[in-house]
């Protein structure tokens, strides 16, 4: 039974719906993925610049500026003279 | 009829033509300008957007940062895409903490702009509110934006290296950028759609220093504190580990707060520093024997005009007793055995006069004349460390050749590059310049020095477990052409432990005007205070098993001193820090051979080659009869047959 010209054109709406259909679906997919991507950027910056910002106050904590005064004061700490410091040789341990 | 049929032959004519033209026209556009309006077309809809590459970072030897790339935010606004101008204008500016008259003025604008760079943490909340548009530009990080300031230098307003080793680095640590391209309406706006990316940014690669961020921070503070103390107008420090000359630490301040690399630039008369390559030029040439004395002249001696003289006269002193107490008398006398020519060999093997070689952008060469310059009491005048200049660096490389058993090597800042996808780029070997003295020379020199801090001008710095040697100096300093009054420059070079020396320090002062000026009471005590918080430090650079070895070797610890009362117990295994030198050999002499030949030489020896020019070997670099490090890299220049 050979197609008649109706059927044809049927055929070809149908085809042209699915092609397009599918380019929409695509886009709309690669869309969505390009605004999670920008917001995970968006978070990574953030996530990085509070890192920084927390690398930064930690490094002025620990600095001997701050620390060593600190350790003074509060648990009478102090850096020890030469005398006070014994390196302790590992046995078998060889110079290089 | 006839009429007719014309009248429809003259339409179809027009029509015809009409169709010709509009043909001409398709062919004119589609054939010959289809290439200019397609890009025409293509520039209308889409833009080439830079992806920004990622700095590469700097980190200290042990992996701390020092200088990283982070995202950073310019903030545009335009008020009238705004809510409300008011409320989101007083938001705007507590978040970026900006002045609230300051937002208001630049709202009242059609478009207002703030530069910052603002952090991600500053601009958080601005994100998503109408109106504001967020422009993302990398920028540099300094977690601690004090330490080695003038050494790591700063990156400019077009993310280039501006100053230090950020300019030095520059082409190492800045990437490729990429490009993609993005969809625009005809507004100009980019469609919300992914772009294509044309070419990915490469990264730039990661530097790691030779620097020890705890040492730099011990020099730092020590030498601030001291500058302070003795109302200086500044000051260095450098240490350096005489293995390898890599660099652990780098100090430079200025009274007025500046901050600038003088480490590398400022040269000053380093005087009595320099007399111990005075005495290795001496020893070197066999020009004096161990107990060989020279009269103290009752401490004023005459030189042609001048007439020299010694804070602590001594009736006969030997060369050791000269360098010990620093006599600048016994000094002088002995380097008259010198000749012009030795003297300046001497010290140019030393490497004074020229330039280190270190990768830093700037440096000074010093200064020092030709003997053919000289007058009648230069000789005495460069063995008393005057006449001559030089930079900190340089008095620490030359006193890096002592502990190194002779060889002056060529100090480092950078110990590892590191390319984006991991791989080693670069890895420091030690780079031998030349041999200065020789082994046994080195080790009567070190000697000399250990003399100096157990019995002579140096005992301030005396650390009871650990041996140290050293030479104090305290220089005249020069003011607008002419030595000065009352002003000198203190400086005081260290080798520590004296035994197999694991760190060369040194001090400088600079105009001490706070009680004593003299070196010994200055710029001694800085450096012992910068040994005793680098011992009790946990991570610094300093190999303690060594080191404990050695303190049990020493004096003090057999003489059964009180050893302290609060131990200090040290990580085990403890990974030693400095890298193992490699094995040194001498180049050989293949002058007049062929390349091929030649190379083949130099390839059995352990060197590799770069070969300039082509025929027969006409010198290398270094050059015969050098030392070099395995595997180092001996540049063989060439020329045609004769």
């Amino acid at each position: 039974m050979a197609a008649k010209g109706r059927h044809w054109v049927a055929l070809w709406l149908v085809a042209f719906l699915a092609v397009a259909w599918l380019v929409i679906a695509r886009q709309t997919a690669a869309i969505r993925a390009a605004r999670e991507l920008a917001t995970l950027r968006e978070e990574r910056a953030a996530l990085s610049g509070r890192s920084a910002d927390l690398e930064r106050r930690i490094r002025a904590a620990e600095s001997r500026t701050v620390l060593l005064p600190l350790a003074r004061r509060h648990l009478g700490l102090r850096v020890p003279a030469d005398t006070e410091i014994i390196l302790l040789t590992a046995p078998g341990a060889a110079p290089r | 009829m006839a009429r007719f049929a014309v009248r429809v032959q003259v339409v179809e004519a027009v029509m015809a033509a009409g169709l010709a033209v509009l043909i001409a026209r398709a062919a004119q556009v589609e054939l010959i300008e289809g290439g200019r309006w397609s890009t025409e077309a293509r520039v209308q809809r889409t833009e080439q957007i830079v992806l920004a590459a990622r700095r590469g970072a700097l980190v200290d030897r042990h992996g701390r940062p020092l200088a990283r790339t982070i995202e950073t935010y310019h903030v545009g606004v335009a008020p009238n895409e705004l809510h409300d101008v008011e409320r989101d204008g007083a938001l705007i500016a507590r978040q970026l903490h900006l002045r609230a008259e300051d937002v208001t003025q630049a709202l009242a604008r059609r478009y207002a702009y703030f530069a910052g760079p603002f952090s991600a943490l500053e601009v958080q909340a601005l994100r998503g509110m109408r109106g504001v548009h967020l422009e993302p530009v990398v920028n540099r990080f300094y977690p601690e934006p004090d330490l080695a300031l003038a050494v790591i230098g700063r990156v400019g307003d077009d993310g280039h290296g501006a100053s230090g080793l950020e300019r030095a680095l520059d082409s190492l640590l800045t990437g490729r950028p990429g490009s993609a391209v993005v969809l625009k309406d005809r507004a100009g706006r980019e469609y919300e759609s992914p772009a294509r990316v044309v070419r990915e940014p490469v990264a730039g690669a990661d530097v790691v220093l030779t620097l020890d961020a705890e040492l730099q921070e011990i020099a730092q503070r020590a030498l601030d504190d001291a500058v302070l103390r003795t109302h200086a107008t500044g000051g260095d420090v450098v240490m350096l580990d005489p293995a390898t000359d890599e660099v652990l630490a780098i100090a430079s301040r200025r009274r007025d707060g500046s901050v600038r690399p003088s480490a590398f630039i400022d040269t000053f008369e380093p005087g009595s520093v320099a007399k111990i390559f005075a005495a290795a030029a001496l020893l070197e040439r066999d020009l004096v024997t161990p107990d060989e004395r020279v009269s103290g002249e009752g401490g004023r001696y005459r030189i042609g005009h001048r007439t020299i003289v010694d804070e602590d006269p001594q009736p006969s002193l030997t060369l050791s007793d000269a360098i010990r107490v620093s006599s600048n008398i016994a000094i002088a006398k002995f380097s008259e055995r010198l000749s012009p020519a030795d003297q300046y060999a001497a010290l140019r093997a030393f490497g004074f006069g020229t330039q280190t070689g270190i990768e830093f952008p700037a440096e000074a060469g010093g200064k020092l004349r030709l003997p053919k310059e000289w007058s009648r009491p230069s000789g005495a005048s460069l063995a008393m460390g005057y006449e001559f200049a030089v930079t900190p660096i340089q008095i620490a490389a030359a006193y890096a050749a002592l502990a190194n058993d002779g060889i002056l090597l060529q100090p480092s800042l950078v110990q590892q590059v590191v390319g984006p996808d991991g791989t080693t780029l670069y890895r420091h070997r030690p780079e031998p310049v030349r041999r200065a003295v020789t082994p046994a020379v080195a080790e009567a020199l070190r000697e000399m020095l250990r003399g100096v801090v157990e019995r002579g001008t140096g005992t301030e710095a005396a650390l009871a477990h650990f041996s140290l040697g050293a030479k104090t100096g305290t220089a005249r300093r020069v003011v607008r052409g002419r030595y000065a009054p009352g002003r000198y420059t203190a400086s005081f070079a260290a080798l520590f432990p004296a035994d197999r020396p694991q760190i060369v320090l040194v001090v400088k002062i600079d105009d001490p005007r706070n009680g004593s000026y003299f070196a010994a009471q200055t710029a001694a005590p800085v450096t012992r205070s910068m040994l005793e918080q680098a011992l009790a430090a946990r991570d610094v650079a300093i190999d303690r098993t060594r080191l404990s070895t050695a303190a049990i070797r020493s004096p003090a610890a057999e003489a059964g001193e009180d050893a302290g009362v609060v131990p200090y117990v040290v990580a085990w295994p403890y990974r030693p820090d400095s890298a193992a030198p490699r094995a040194v050999r001498v180049v050989p002499n293949v002058r007049g051979r062929d390349v091929r030949e030649a190379v083949h030489t130099l390839h059995q020896r352990g060197f590799r080659v770069t070969l300039k020019g082509w025929g027969v070997a006409e010198r290398t670099s270094p050059a015969a009869g050098d030392s070099a490090a395995a595997g180092s890299v001996v540049t063989l220049f060439a020329g045609q047959k004769q």
